[in-house]
Formats: C-alpha cells, sequence, structure tokens
C-alpha cells in the first residue's frame, strides 16, 4: 500500500484558479465522439456535399465543372423540370394535409378512447402501434400484394360482399393512388403519434377533468376546452414531425411505385424525383447535380417551414 | 481553462482524423501488398477482375473463363457480379475512387458513352477479333469520339411470346403482319381472352411493346436513318401512326393493365387466360423456369407487306470494357479478343440462351434459332433505347411515361409524341 500523503489545505487554497483538471468531465466528451463521428460522416458530409454539388454539372462520373446557381435555374425555369417539381411539390403537400387531417385526427382520437377507462388499454395500445414496427419496404410490399387489380385481398373482398363497383385498380389509377399510399403512410403511423398523444394526456392533471366535471362541463366541452389547449405541445410537435416527415417522405412511394411517381407523375413528391435524377435509372438519365440542387431545396423547404411553423406554434403558446 | 478545452477538443479531432486515417492506410498497405506480389508474378500469374450486372450467369463466365485460361494459364479472371439495381452506382464509384475493375460490364449506347467520354476506358478498334461483330452493334460501344471501348456482349430482341396450345385451339394461324394481328387480337377477344398480357406499372413495358409493334409503321430503318440525321422528327405522321397502335391495342390489353405488374401480366400468360406476352426474349429462361409444360412460340416481329419477311427489333445490351487504369492491359485486351471470338459467343449462347452479338454464332435453343435467324435477316434497333436514351430523364422514360399518361386519360396521341419530341429537342440541346 502507498503511503498517502497529505497536503496541508493551505497548498491548495492558494492556488485557486488552477483546479485540477477534471478528466471525468471531459471524459463525457469522448463517449460523444463515436456519436459525433457517425453523425458527422453520414449527416453532416453528405449534407455538405450535396450542397457543393449542386454548383457544379455532373453525369455521374466525374464532376465536370463549377456552373454557379445554373443548376437552381434549371430546375424552376426550364421545361420539363419546373413542371415535374410543381407536380411533385403539391403533392408533398397533399400528402401533409391529408396525413394531418387522418392520420393526426386518427391518432388524437385513439389516444382519447384509450385514455378513457376502456378495457383491454394496453391490448389496443400495443394493436395500434404493431405497424410501426414493421418496416417500410414490408408495408410497401404487402399493400402492394393486397392492392393487386386482379388478385388482391382488397379487391377480392369487395367482389364478394357485392361491392363491385369499388373495386378499383387502387394504385395504377391518377385518382387514387397517391390517396391511397397517403393512408398507408397513415396506417403505418398512426401507433406512434397516438402513443405520443397519449403520453402527454396522461401528463395532464387529472384533478383538473374533475373540477370540470363538478362544474358541469359536457365530455365535448372538456375536450376542446381542457384537453386540446392542455396537449397543445404535444400537437405541435406531431404536426411538426409529419410535416418533416412528409416533405422527406421517399420509402413507401418508392417500394409501391418505384421511383418513376407513377402512373404519369400521379404519386410524384420531391423525394422520388430527386431519386430519379441524381441516381437516373438503369439506362441512364443521371444528374447529379441537378438531383443535389433538389436535395438542397428540399432542405431549405423543411428548415425553413419547420422554423416557421415552430415560432408560430411557440407565439400561440404565449398567447395563453 | 479555455486552452485546455481547445486543446482537448483538438486531440480529440486529431485521434478520429488518425482513426479513420489509420483504417484507410491499413488498407490501402494490403492492397500495395497484394499488388507487390502480383507484381512478383507477372510473368506467372496475372489476376484481372472483371464486374458485370449478372449474378445469374456465373456458371456461363466460369465455363467460359476456363476455356480461355486453356490458352492463357498465366491470366485469372476474378468474376464479380452486382446486382443489375446497384451495379451502376458501384461501378462509378469504384471508376471515380481509381481502384476499379480491369474488366467492366458496360450499359449500351448512352451508358456506355458517357463512361468513354470520362476516359476511364480503353480503346478497343484495333482488337484483333472486334470485326466478328457487326458495325451496328459496336455502336451500343462507342464513345463520342467515334471510337470503340467494348465488346458487345448479347443482343436483346423484342419479341411476342404467344400460347401455341391456345392458338391451336382457336385455330390461329401465327400473324405475320400487323393486321392479321389485330385480327387475332379481335378473335380471342371475341373468345374471352386476353389477347395480350401487358402490363403498364413499369411504364418501360410500354415502351418495349411499342418497339415490337410499331417498327413496320414507320418504316423500319428508313425512319430511323432519317430521325437520326434530323431530316424528320418524332411528330413524323408515320411515327405519330405508332403511337395510335398503341392506343388501338388498349382494348386487347387485360383490365386495369396500369395497376399490372410484369409478375402479374406473367401471371396470366401462364395461366391461360391471356394468349400473347410481349418483352424481351431474355424472359424465355423466366418463362421455361416457371411454366416448363407449357408451349410457347415466338412472333419476331412484323413484316411490312403480306408474304415480306419479319423485322426483328433489336439492341445490344451489355457489352465488355477495359478499364483504362488497368494494371494489365495486355492482358486485359487478350480477355477482350477472347470475349470477341466465337469461342466465347457460343458458350454464351448455349449456356445462356440468348443471342450473342459475335457473327456466325448459332444458337442451340429452337426458338432463340428462330429469332437468331430472323434478326440476321431483317433486323431494326429499338428506337427509343438506341436513339432516344439521351437527356434527364431520358426521352425514352419521357416517352413511356407519357404511353402511360396516355392509357390515363390524361394525354392524346399526339400529347404524347409532342412531350416525347420536347424532350427530345431539349437533350439534343445539351
Amino acid at each position: 500500500m502507498p503511503e498517502l500523503k497529505t497536503v496541508p489545505l493551505a497548498e491548495v487554497s492558494a492556488k485557486p484558479k488552477k483546479k485540477p483538471f477534471n478528466v471525468r468531465k471531459h471524459l463525457a466528451h469522448l463517449f460523444l465522439l463515436p456519436a459525433a463521428i457517425l453523425y458527422g460522416t453520414f449527416q453532416l458530409f453528405p449534407l455538405i456535399t450535396a450542397v457543393i454539388n449542386s454548383f457544379y454539372s455532373w453525369d455521374g462520373f466525374s464532376r465536370d465543372t463549377f456552373i454557379g446557381l445554373q443548376n437552381f435555374v434549371t430546375l424552376f425555369t426550364e421545361s420539363p423540370f419546373k413542371e415535374t417539381f410543381v407536380n411533385a411539390f403539391k403533392h408533398n403537400w397533399t400528402f401533409f394535409f391529408v396525413n394531418v387531417c387522418t392520420e393526426l385526427v386518427t391518432a388524437y382520437i385513439l389516444a382519447l378512447i384509450i385514455h378513457s377507462r376502456i378495457r383491454g388499454k394496453e391490448f389496443f395500445k400495443t394493436i395500434f402501434f404493431l405497424p410501426k414496427l414493421l418496416s417500410v419496404i414490408v408495408i410497401g410490399f404487402l399493400f402492394s400484394l393486397i392492392l393487386n387489380p386482379t388478385s388482391g385481398a382488397l379487391n377480392l373482398f369487395l367482389k364478394s360482399v357485392g361491392l363491385d363497383f369499388l373495386a378499383q385498380p387502387w394504385l395504377g389509377s391518377t385518382d387514387t393512388a397517391l390517396l391511397t399510399i397517403i393512408l398507408i403512410n397513415g396506417w403505418a403511423g398512426v401507433g406512434f403519434s397516438m402513443l405520443i398523444f397519449l403520453a402527454s394526456l396522461q401528463s395532464i392533471d387529472k384533478e383538473i377533468f374533475e373540477a370540470a366535471k363538478i362544474d358541469g362541463a359536457s365530455n365535448f366541452k372538456i375536450i376542446f376546452t381542457i384537453t386540446i389547449p392542455m396537449t397543445m405541445n404535444a400537437i405541435m410537435t406531431m404536426t411538426i414531425l409529419t410535416f418533416i416527415g412528409c416533405f422527406e417522405t421517399f420509402e413507401l412511394i418508392y417500394a409501391m411505385q418505384g421511383s418513376s411517381g407513377g402512373p404519369y407523375y400521379s404519386t410524384d413528391v420531391l423525394g422520388t424525383y430527386f431519386y430519379r435524377l441524381a441516381f437516373g435509372s438503369v439506362e441512364g438519365g443521371q444528374s447529379i447535380g441537378l438531383g443535389s440542387a433538389i436535395a438542397v431545396v428540399l432542405f431549405l423547404i423543411i428548415a425553413l417551414s419547420t422554423a416557421i411553423l415552430m415560432i408560430y406554434f411557440k407565439r400561440k403558446d404565449f398567447e395563453r | 481553462m479555455k486552452v485546455k478545452q481547445f486543446l482537448i477538443w483538438g486531440v480529440l479531432l486529431i485521434l478520429s482524423l488518425a482513426i479513420v486515417g489509420c483504417s484507410s492506410k491499413e488498407t490501402s498497405k494490403e492492397e500495395t501488398n497484394n499488388e507487390g506480389k502480383t507484381g512478383e508474378k507477372t510473368a506467372e500469374k496475372v489476376e484481372l477482375t472483371m464486374y458485370s450486372w449478372r449474378p445469374e450467369d456465373r456458371d456461363m463466365y466460369e465455363k467460359a473463363i476456363k476455356k480461355f485460361q486453356a490458352k492463357h494459364p498465366e491470366i485469372s479472371i476474378d468474376f464479380q457480379p452486382y446486382e443489375s439495381t446497384e451495379y451502376n452506382t458501384i461501378l462509378s464509384n469504384a471508376l471515380v475512387s481509381g481502384d476499379g475493375p480491369d474488366i467492366l460490364q458496360l450499359r449500351p449506347y448512352s451508358g456506355a458513352k458517357t463512361i468513354a467520354d470520362s476516359n476511364y476506358l480503353l480503346p478497343l478498334d484495333d482488337l484483333k477479333e472486334i470485326g466478328n461483330i457487326n458495325q451496328e452493334y459496336l455502336e451500343a460501344a462507342k464513345g463520342s469520339d467515334g471510337k470503340v471501348y467494348g465488346v458487345p456482349l448479347s443482343l436483346n430482341s423484342g419479341v411476342i411470346f404467344y400460347n401455341k396450345e391456345i392458338f391451336d385451339k382457336q385455330g390461329i394461324k401465327v400473324p405475320k403482319t400487323w393486321d392479321e394481328f389485330l385480327a387475332v387480337c379481335e378473335k380471342l377477344k371475341k373468345n374471352n381472352i386476353t389477347p395480350i398480357a401487358q402490363s403498364g406499372r413499369a411504364a418501360y413495358l410500354l415502351s418495349m411493346t411499342h418497339a415490337v409493334i410499331g417498327p413496320d409503321a414507320y418504316g423500319h430503318n428508313d425512319f430511323v436513318d432519317k430521325v437520326t440525321s434530323g431530316n424528320t422528327n418524332l411528330k413524323d405522321p408515320n411515327f405519330v401512326e405508332t403511337v395510335q397502335r398503341m392506343k388501338d391495342l388498349e382494348k386487347f390489353f387485360p383490365k386495369d393493365f396500369i395497376a399490372l405488374e410484369d409478375n402479374d401480366a406473367q401471371t396470366l400468360f401462364y395461366t391461360g387466360q391471356a394468349a400473347m406476352y410481349i418483352n424481351g426474349d431474355y424472359r424465355l429462361a423466366t418463362i421455361e423456369g416457371t411454366a416448363p409444360d407449357m408451349k410457347i412460340g415466338v412472333i419476331p416481329g412484323f413484316a411490312s407487306k403480306d408474304g415480306g419477311e419479319p423485322v426483328v427489333t433489336t439492341w445490344v445490351d451489355g457489352s465488355y470494357a477495359a478499364a483504362k487504369n488497368t494494371k494489365h492491359p495486355e492482358q486485359a485486351k487478350l480477355f477482350m479478343e477472347f470475349l470477341a471470338s466465337k469461342d466465347f459467343g457460343q458458350i454464351f449462347t448455349e449456356e445462356s440462351n440468348r443471342l450473342s452479338a459475335v457473327n456466325g454464332v448459332t444458337p442451340k435453343h429452337p426458338i432463340v434459332k428462330e429469332i437468331a435467324a430472323a434478326a440476321a435477316k431483317n433486323s431494326t434497333p429499338y428506337l427509343m433505347l438506341v436513339h432516344f436514351g439521351e437527356g434527364e430523364p431520358t426521352t425514352k422514360t419521357t416517352f413511356e411515361n407519357a404511353l402511360q399518361g396516355m392509357y390515363l386519360g390524361k394525354l392524346t396521341v399526339d400529347g404524347v409524341v409532342d412531350e416525347a419530341q420536347k424532350n427530345a429537342e431539349r437533350a439534343a440541346k445539351k
């Protein structure tokens, strides 16, 4: 056993500025390193390269020449790029609005029901959350099978119960394809939103509800004057997350309709448009420069809109 | 304190860079070691890496490589196939990073041109055996400078497969012209058999059908020459006629065919619900694999007039090229010569039941033989793929998506032609 040296207190306090180096404190930084490296390589680095690439013309093999903002000009002024962009952009908005109206509203209602005293809460919670556990690609594949016009379960079911007129080529018609995919997307995500809403509902003090009931408020009134305002934070968070999700959306559409956003561009969103331009097809048609320009625009749209949404919600929050 | 923090962050940053750096150094060390080894052994043994997008052809290549090694035992070939859908990305990354393969498979036409123009390939004009391949096919592997950069491997043809049993039962004679074909379709439809198992969810199958039924309406190679030399364009009434034909065929396609996948269409064909199926001849293996008992025949193309010869739509599917920065250009060229030889062509066609691009190779399979014989007499290029494969998006893509739009009631026949022509003009400007 080494002898312990006793350091006189005076010696330590004589140089109060020179604290011993706190290894523990900085050790924490070391633990952040792996995450920081991963984040840097897989998030930050690609983001920065995408911005740089968007200033170059690039056919896929070599980054040719610096062309400044030409890719952006092409994207917004030249046919068919501008039409395709506007078309895809509109679809992203449709995706968002329909998603909010269906997925979020349903999720909220489900959360309210589960929050009320029904039996089998846990069971329903699990059931609704289950689709979230499936990979998007699996969901896309499953629904492609279900919606198949000749052998799909949905149309067979509709026909067997005499609703032949409702049997549609769901994914093969410009009228139904996008809506179908949005609803599938909502189906897959509703459980997650429901859990967030449920958590928020459970954080409200029960006494408030009791007090309201004693005062004779109807259930309807309680929901609109107490529950919704008090869960506004969760609603705000979910709206923003949905917004980001809807503008980034790609996998499900790609899994079900490929990158062409078919039929006839009716399910084309900025994500698929980006993919087509940046990676082309087996036969060519690749332009990484233009693709990167879309990626940058997409990033700006999401970043700016999210900021605006957050400021808007925050203001509303303060007013209350 | 701030200085210290700064120092710590600095150290961490350097550490992280060092970790990344070390790992890449290690690999590069290994590489040089390997190179050193192979370098020493040059006299004895050289290994060439070969990229392909057809993992399913491994057996065929192994046989072919054995044959090659019988003459050149000092050269071994490392066949590295990748999934077709991933291939372009893998190849471009490998080429750009500089440690690409020695031999690589080239996508035809504009795909090959892009790589050749980026200066990644060795010109092969002086290759001994290159004369075994038709000039027309060499077009698939040329750069903008007109030099040949690849040895075309296989030819694809767009054909109409038909169910022999259905044709026999209905007493249908195999149609030779468009008018006869329409009559056959009418008859089948009357008897409640879907005439053509067409799918439209993946739009490329629409332009495939167009490539098979169109050429005799626009006048085969005369039109191709005119359109490539700029003497006419897609708005030519003869070309418009081909799109009108596509429109006319709609009633012979399955219900909701735009929602059908190729698999669904094939199922209709296998189960006898549909009598014909249009696709590349490479589907033959799929059909025989899935429905081995089915008796199928092939309509290789239409003749312009009654009694004329059918004209087959053919195109080169892929070529092999030698990378410019290969360490062993001599050996790579030896292998390229082998790929252009009849020996290889014969192995290829026998093993894969597909058409070889090498002249004078005779396939074994009767159907492949029939197509090859017809193609040797009269062939026309897949117009959209061969001459309209440029631009972002390509005119071919625009055209087939527009066809989808036509079937969905979004575009007229002229609208389809308009969209395609506009895109072609834009692509030509670049």
